[in-house]
């Protein structure tokens, strides 16, 4: 069994060259695919960062696009306000706002927006976690409750309009200054900064999904009762990885706002949120780096195929995703698992692939 | 003091009384075995004991501790472990996966999120060897024969090495044979271990009890060693049902 | 005090056309344990078909409703024979399968029809008002409502008071058992579904004249009644009932309190707190878990 960090290892270091290395040189180093491509670079993170929750502990969150938009503001405050110099940022004016408000004042500084993108996240998704989990919340009714939650903080958003911009959301941000380097988002550095984002995060999210704390995660999805009597505290334990997830989507939406410079309650909206899942299927949610890779050729895959099918793009992404979750319930992770396994020979058993079920309601034994 | 106590415990399910008033004590060391016909309450009582269900009323204290109003996980740090009836294994996980879980001695966090899963150990090995699971240790327990499952749940508990084991039907689906071995660990467990079984199979109550309860219909019937009960006439009235 | 009344009266249309959507989502919630997130885009597949009955046959909204009961019910039986059967063993699957073969309608009618607002005309002989004091109450609304009241009773009836009602009760206590006796649930199963289906289709004809009709316009609907079926007890029919009575009218209501937004808020706050608190709903059914 050590032979799976073993294969992640590798799986990471060859995506690591083609990421770091490979993409670069076949595009030239030119500066648009380069920018382009770090967008992809910062979606893979959202989309590993569900894999931790929902492939690993089993939580299928709904509102991953709401931590990732907190994130983004995050960001968007920060370069607003340094795009506004001594000025009061310019929708607040239109929305008569007199003074900056007291929530945008820290955002002055880089290190504060830094640590509030990550906890501020981390925080509130903790916060939802302990209000489930504490109840027993399980299943669906996760999806249910951070759907919920997601509707109604992009409404608050976008009813803001003084604080956030509103529907528009913040626009005409300045560059970022990162220790006197001003961030140019078109070139081959500001490509390096998100792709090494994106290695920490898998670093990360591989050490957790192998250490022992993933394992009772995985316990836990399977049966969270059962793993009671063991002696964890399940609450906790799922509460922890909801807002290590819910960080590291805050994070992804920094670096989102980075690239596309703006903020929009569209990050927020439930059709992203769902997007996030549907890159995390098609990769395989049971690990990271598949997650990420989803991320990667689904975005790619949508960008080239949009130009070609305008309008029938999303018909076809539609049509994917049912087949993904038909015909390939572990995403490309599994058939790639699947592969490695009957070359190797050995008989495969149906019960292990099958997909892992996340039963509607607790088990009951006698 | 006894290391389990158990006073005028009560549970109703919507009119029904599945334990109504049961008492008794329970040594350090010794194997309780607890019988009855079907329906009688004792995966109950095992049940309010390891917190799956909620008592109405009563008390049970363990290690001098009232323990009933505890959290599952809280009594099973303070040392009480669970075999459930129906075979709780985790099945996409490996035999080795289903110890290294099992083996919790330091549940927390931050002692999960800093060490990596054993995989195979000396300790693990011995206790595979000892119900004979050792050449299964990488095969996900969902492959396992349903006797297979009944051993991987009892390596479990040995492996979690709770002061006092619940076992709910242990040889349920076991031959012959197995039944045997699983006696004869039972009585090595009884060296570190209280165990409470309960048991349909009258061969293997004989050899492993120390001591008997008889429940019918939520209370307890009778109570003594297996001499004592075996002569009760409670008790036959009650498995036959006059 | 006028404002309230009338826009209590909105609440309870808006209530009526929540009901049926609703009842559809939890009959088969109910049965197979199948959150339908594709429940949305049939009710827009409902006003399609009313608005194409229209405009290519010159049907009315009323004299429709059978054709496009008959017509979504069948596109829900094929979508269940093809990909919800396969898919009862795992649960939380079914919500991204239902959700992507809601994009695929979606997508479909956006590409088939256009994505521009499409009108549906009402009926001549319901166009004028009852009026009872300040009390304004347009003639169709009050169609929608007794129409709305005459599905739930007719849902009710078939459940308890024919054959198929009582293969469906056993199917859902002990779908095993059931096999044994006969019963076929694979055959349950997909008429409940396309019933389902059906019902939804008649909520988007009937909403045709008071909304305009886009590709887009069942996702909001569906979270909507989503949260009606939770709100009302899984599977119980008079919980849905009173959860579209209790949202549709909270929802109206907030909106003239406090404003449209907040009003929404409210609701969705309100709803995290009764999962949170009464998970099985307000009004818990015995039949199912
Ligand atoms: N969670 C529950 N809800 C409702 N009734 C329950 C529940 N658990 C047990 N019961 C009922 O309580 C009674 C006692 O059940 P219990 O499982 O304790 O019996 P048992 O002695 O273990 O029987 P068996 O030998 O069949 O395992 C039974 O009538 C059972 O149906
Ligand atoms: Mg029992």
């Amino acid at each position: 069994m050590q032979s799976r960090l073993l294969y992640d290892i590798i799986g990471l270091a060859l995506f690591a060259g083609v990421i770091l290395f490979g993409v670069p040189a076949l595009f030239g180093y030119d500066g648009f695919e380069l920018n382009t491509f770090s967008r992809y670079l910062s979606l893979a993170i959202v989309s590993m960062a569900l894999a931790l929750s929902w492939g690993t502990a089993g939580l299928l969150n709904l509102g991953q696009a709401a931590t990732f938009g907190m994130g983004s503001y995050a960001m968007a405050m920060h370069l607003k306000l340094k795009a506004s110099g001594d000025n009061l940022p310019d929708f607040m004016s239109w929305n008569n706002v007199e003074a900056l408000p007291l929530i945008w004042a820290p955002f002055h500084s880089l290190t504060f927006t830094l640590l509030a993108g990550l906890l501020i996240p981390a925080a509130v998704g903790g916060l939802i976690a302990i209000f489930m989990f504490r109840a027993r919340i399980a299943g669906v009714f996760v999806a249910v409750i951070t759907l919920a939650f997601l509707v109604a903080f992009q409404l608050v958003v976008i009813e803001q309009q003084g604080l956030t911009g509103g529907q528009n959301g913040l626009t005409g941000l300045a560059p970022l200054v990162l220790f006197g380097w001003s961030v140019d988002i078109y070139s081959l550095s500001f490509y390096y900064l998100v792709g090494a984002c994106l290695m920490i995060a898998l670093v990360f999210g591989l050490y957790l999904t192998h250490s022992k704390f993933g394992l009772i995660l995985r316990a836990i999805r399977e049966d969270s009762e059962r793993t009671r009597y063991f002696g964890y505290n399940v609450a906790n334990y799922q509460t922890i990885i909801f807002s290590i997830s819910a960080g590291l989507a805050g994070w992804a939406g920094m670096l989102y706002a980075l690239v596309l410079e703006f903020a929009s309650p569209t990050y927020m909206s439930v059709s992203f949120s769902l997007a996030i899942v549907i890159w995390c299927a098609v990769g395989g949610r049971e690990s990271v780096l598949a997650a990420a890779v989803g991320a990667i050729l689904v975005n790619l895959a949508e960008g080239r195929l949009s130009d070609v099918f305008v309008e029938g793009w999303h018909l076809l992404l539609g049509v994917l995703f049912l087949m993904v979750v038909m015909f390939m319930p572990r995403g490309i992770y599994g058939v790639i698992v699947d592969a490695g396994r009957a070359m190797r020979r050995k008989p495969v058993s149906k019960k292990e692939a099958q997909p892992f079920e996340t039963s509607l309601n607790p088990k009951r034994e006698s | 003091m006894s290391q389990l106590e158990v006073r005028d415990l009560h549970v109703t399910f919507g009119g029904l009384r599945a334990v109504d008033g049961m008492n008794f004590d329970v040594e350090q060391g010794e194997i309780l075995c607890l019988l009855g016909p079907n329906g009688a309450g004792k995966s109950t009582t095992l049940d309010l004991i390891c917190g799956k269900t909620q008592p109405t009323g009563g008390s049970i204290r363990f290690q001098n501790l009232e323990i009933s109003q505890m959290w599952e996980f809280e009594r099973a740090r303070l040392g009480i472990g669970r075999k459930f009836q129906v075979p709780s294994v985790y099945k996409e996980l490996t035999v080795a996966e289903n110890l290294s879980v099992a083996r919790s001695v330091k549940p927390g966090i931050w002692h999960a999120l800093t060490s990596l899963p054993v995989r195979n150990s000396a300790k693990m090995r011995e206790i595979l060897d000892l119900v004979g699971l050792a050449d299964k240790i990488g095969e996900p327990a969902g492959n396992l024969s349903h006797g297979e499952t009944q051993w991987l749940e009892i390596a479990m508990l040995i492996a979690q090495d709770s002061r006092l084991i619940l076992m709910d039907e242990p040889t349920a689906g076991m031959t012959i044979q197995e039944t045997d071995r699983t006696a004869r660990i039972f009585r090595s467990l009884k060296a570190n271990h209280t165990l409470i079984v309960v048991e349909h199979d009258m061969s293997f109550v004989r050899t492993v009890a120390d001591r008997i309860i008889v429940m019918n219909q939520g209370s307890k019937l009778a109570e003594g060693s297996i001499q004592e009960i075996e002569s009760n006439e409670a008790v036959k009235t009650a498995y036959l049902g006059h | 005090m006028d404002v309230v009344l009338n826009q209590a009266f909105a609440g309870l249309s808006m209530a009526s056309i929540l009901l049926i959507i609703a009842l559809g989502l939890a009959i088969i919630y109910g049965t197979m344990g199948v959150i339908n997130l594709a429940h949305g885009e049939f009710v827009m597949l409902g006003a399609y078909t009313t608005w194409a009955l229209q405009n290519h046959a010159g049907l009315g909204v009323v004299t429709a409703l059978p054709l496009v009961f008959v017509a979504v019910a069948a596109v829900g039986w094929i979508i269940e024979k093809v990909i919800v059967q396969r898919l009862y063993t795992r649960p939380l699957d079914t919500i991204l399968a239902t959700w992507g073969i809601g994009i695929i309608l979606q997508q479909a009618v956006r590409l088939g029809v256009g994505a521009e607002s499409r009108f549906v005309r009402g009926p001549q002989w319901l166009s004028g008002n009852i009026e009872i004091g300040a009390l304004v109450m347009s003639n169709y609304r009050i169609f929608v409502i007794s129409f709305s009241l005459a599905i739930l009773v007719v849902t009710w009836l078939l459940m308890t008071r024919t054959e198929f009602g009582m293969k469906l009760r056993a199917v859902i206590q002990n779908r095993g058992i059931s096999e044994c006796y006969g019963i076929e649930a694979k055959k349950v199963y997909s008429v409940t579904f396309a019933y389902g289906a059906g019902l939804a289709g008649i909520a988007g004809a009937l909403i045709t004249p008071l909304f305009s009709t886009i590709p887009t316009m069942g996702t909001g609907l569906v979270v909507d009644a989503f949260l009606v079926v939770i709100v009302g007890g899984l599977g119980s029919l008079m919980g849905t009932a009173a959860a579209a009575l209790l949202i549709g009218e909270v929802t109206a209501i907030f909106s003239i309190v406090i404003n449209d937004t907040l009003g929404r808020i409210a609701v969705l706050a309100g709803i995290i707190l009764l999962i949170r608190f009464r998970p099985r709903g307000l009004f818990p059914s015995d039949i199912r878990r």
